[in-house]
């Protein structure tokens, strides 16, 4: 009862830029397939071997889903950023963090609340999109070649991109260091993090980067936040 | 019974004194006779929004002075005037106050014989009020 | 003998290299109201937070309804009320929404009529956001989340500072309201020194970061008393009197400030020091905390000169 109340509060304050994010990508995506856009080159598709008998036509509306990719990742990036400020940042600013963590309710678990209602923010608002997408565009009228299981997973590398950076703006807000040094390091961290994972070739270097880096991350979260220093 | 206390935080004198003070002030008035029940201490404590400590200890200032009496279980009630008791301490009191009004008196100008008047009219109106409640009852 | 619901030992408390809270040791009993008082930035909220595990002490420890306070259960929260520094409450929540997630907290001691006509009272609407709540409005909501849990301990950290008067007294009165009832404790951190003569039974003075005085109201007062002194002749220079807090001379005269002297040893000092005549003086509670905080022999501001 009291876990409900306080993940019911923290999804509350994640709805409005759930919407708004998922509403972006909806459009955004929507509009690209609807105007069935072509983007040529794409880099990591282009292994259609040079005898395969394909149409022009088809060829220039093969490249898939990729082409939302920009906006799914500035958009997946920018949820992360701003549910990490709205959790972590905004409670200095208000000087709620009293008022929130008197609680009789351990305080791992008003930290596990937030967490989880921003994963389900997050899962739910870009993912159900993507889903909506990825679906869409796997319909014969739509691209008449189907969309690869390996693109459907590249879009959840983006959603799990944007958490990565909702845990380093997080660890960055709990962070009572001053502003030039340790402060800053959960953000570089996780840009750190893009980059290294936007440089792997492979699927499981990708997920093998995430994977440490949300491990790392989580700990240090849960550290800081238990060391209980504001 | 209308006790009516004004409180004065920040006047230098401890709240139950000014309490105590303002009730023993109504007892010499006639306000409050022998037998009369003093409000409950919660009672005065939520009207006046004082701590109900504070006047716990000024009804047991009274009681010390022999102005009230508690019935463990029934409450305070304003005791008999025959058996109240004065000390040393009380009368120190007493003078205290007596030479805070002389010298406003002397001060003012008023001659000695003027302030016996004066004191004696002002004694006068007391008692005056104590017989029209004896005589109400 | 009463049990303590709030104690401190050594507790010690450092921001980088500033000191806020210097090794205070407090012993509180059940069923006083206790006036926490200090300057601004004497560290009496760091002391309260501290005190309710929101902050982790450089050295020294404290103990909340026996529990330490760096591990407090949740059990024990739930009888801990707590009105914090500026009624900070979420911003887009409604009142009835706050009402539904405080009461999430204390499932068996929410007193619904209690909220609801305390609601009702300060003339709000459970649609209300806090938001749109002017400052006294939401110290207000504030107020009423804190008692409906009926709370065995109430902390209260500046709960009136620049409320208007008619809000302070709403908060007296609900202090009031709730030591009356068993086993109560309150503490609360205040400037005002009439509410706190108006209410405590005991107080505490912190004075950068150091507890200056923890004793009931009434030994406080007793306490700090002015001696005036008049000299015929000359005025002594070293006035070496127990207690002295402050000292001010003028032509033929001595006005000192002492904390704890007895009557006799000023009239003995008095007569040592060749006095012709004094006066022992009872200050009001606020007269009191400014000398008594004040550095020693200390120069006023403004000083009138004669020209």
């Amino acid at each position: 009862m009291r876990f409900s109340a306080l993940l019911r509060k923290e999804l509350r304050e994640c709805l409005p830029w759930m919407l708004l994010a998922a509403i972006a990508f909806l459009a955004l995506g929507g509009f690209f397939l609807r105007a069935k856009a072509y983007y040529e080159g794409d880099r990591l598709y282009s292994r259609l071997s040079p005898g395969t008998i394909v149409d022009h036509y088809q060829l220039t509306f093969y490249p898939t889903l990729n082409f939302t990719g920009p906006w799914f990742f500035c958009l997946s990036i920018g949820l992360g950023l701003v549910l990490g400020i709205r959790q972590f940042w905004i409670p200095h600013f208000t000087r709620t963090w009293p008022f929130l963590l008197h609680r009789s309710i351990s305080r791992k678990s008003i930290l596990a609340a937030k967490l989880s209602a921003a994963l389900i923010a997050c899962v739910i608002s870009m993912g159900s999109v993507w889903v909506g997408l990825y679906w869409y565009a796997n319909r014969p009228e739509v691209f008449p070649i189907p969309q690869t299981v390996r693109v459907f997973i590249e879009g959840w590398i983006f959603i799990m991109l944007g958490l990565v950076v909702y845990l380093g703006t997080a660890l960055s807000g709990l962070s009572t260091a001053n502003w030039y040094t340790t402060k800053i390091f959960g953000l570089v961290f996780a840009t750190f993090i893009i980059v290294t994972t936007l440089s792997q070739w492979t699927l499981v270097g990708i997920f093998a980067v995430i994977a440490v880096s949300v491990a790392v991350l989580l700990v240090q979260i849960f550290d800081t936040f238990l060391r209980r220093e504001y | 019974m209308t006790l009516w206390i004004q409180i004065l935080p920040g006047s230098g004198e401890p709240i139950y004194v000014q309490v105590a003070e303002q009730i023993s002030k109504a007892i010499a008035r006639g306000e409050l006779s022998k037998g009369d029940k003093l409000p409950a201490v919660r009672k005065l404590a939520s009207e006046l929004v004082i701590n109900p400590n504070t006047v716990a200890r000024a009804y047991s200032r009274l009681e010390q002075a022999g102005l009230v009496t508690t019935k463990t279980g029934s409450g305070t009630f304003v005791a008999d005037p025959k058996l109240r008791k004065t000390d040393a301490a009380d009368i120190n009191i007493l003078n205290e106050r007596m030479d805070t009004l002389i010298s406003r008196g002397l001060n003012l100008g008023i001659e000695a014989q003027d302030l016996i008047r004066l004191f004696e009219s002002r004694l006068k109106k007391f008692s005056d009020k104590l017989n029209e409640r004896k005589e109400e009852k | 003998m009463n049990e303590i619901v709030l104690e401190t030992k050594g507790l010690t408390k450092y921001y980088g290299s500033t000191l806020a809270v210097d090794h205070m040791d407090l012993q509180i009993p059940r069923g006083c109201i206790c006036g926490f008082v200090g300057r601004n930035g004497a560290g009496k909220t760091t002391a309260i937070k501290l005190m309710l595990g929101l902050l982790n002490p450089t050295a020294g420890s404290s103990r909340l309804l026996g529990c330490d306070s760096s591990a407090l259960t949740p059990a024990i929260r739930q009888r801990i009320g707590y009105v914090t520094e500026g009624h900070r409450l979420f911003r887009w929540m409604s009142i009835g929404g706050l009402e539904t997630f405080q009461r999430a907290f204390f499932p068996k001691q929410w007193d619904d009529k209690f909220f609801a006509d305390m609601i009702e009272y300060f003339e709000l609407s459970k649609k209300q956001k806090i938001k749109h709540l002017s400052n006294g409005q939401r110290a207000q909501v504030s107020l009423a989340l804190a008692l409906a849990p009926n709370p065995e301990l109430l902390i209260m950290d500046d709960p009136t500072l620049g409320l208007d008067a008619a809000i302070r007294r709403q908060f007296l009165e609900g202090m009031i309201e709730l030591i009356m009832r068993q086993g109560r404790t309150v503490l609360f951190s205040s400037h005002i020194l009439g509410d706190v003569e108006r209410v405590s039974d005991r107080i505490v003075v912190i004075d950068k970061g150091v507890l200056r005085a923890n004793c009931s109201l009434e030994q406080f007062q007793k306490a700090i008393k002015k001696a005036i002194l008049s000299f015929a002749d000359s005025v002594p220079d070293q006035v070496n009197i127990d207690g002295l807090l402050q000292c001010k001379r003028s032509e033929k005269g001595l006005e000192l400030t002492l904390v704890g002297t007895d009557d006799e040893k000023i009239s003995e000092w008095a007569k040592s020091a060749g006095a012709e005549n004094y006066n022992i003086v009872q200050m009001n509670l606020e007269d009191q905390f400014i000398e008594f905080t004040a550095p020693a022999n200390h120069k006023r501001l403004f000083q009138w000169e004669e020209r």
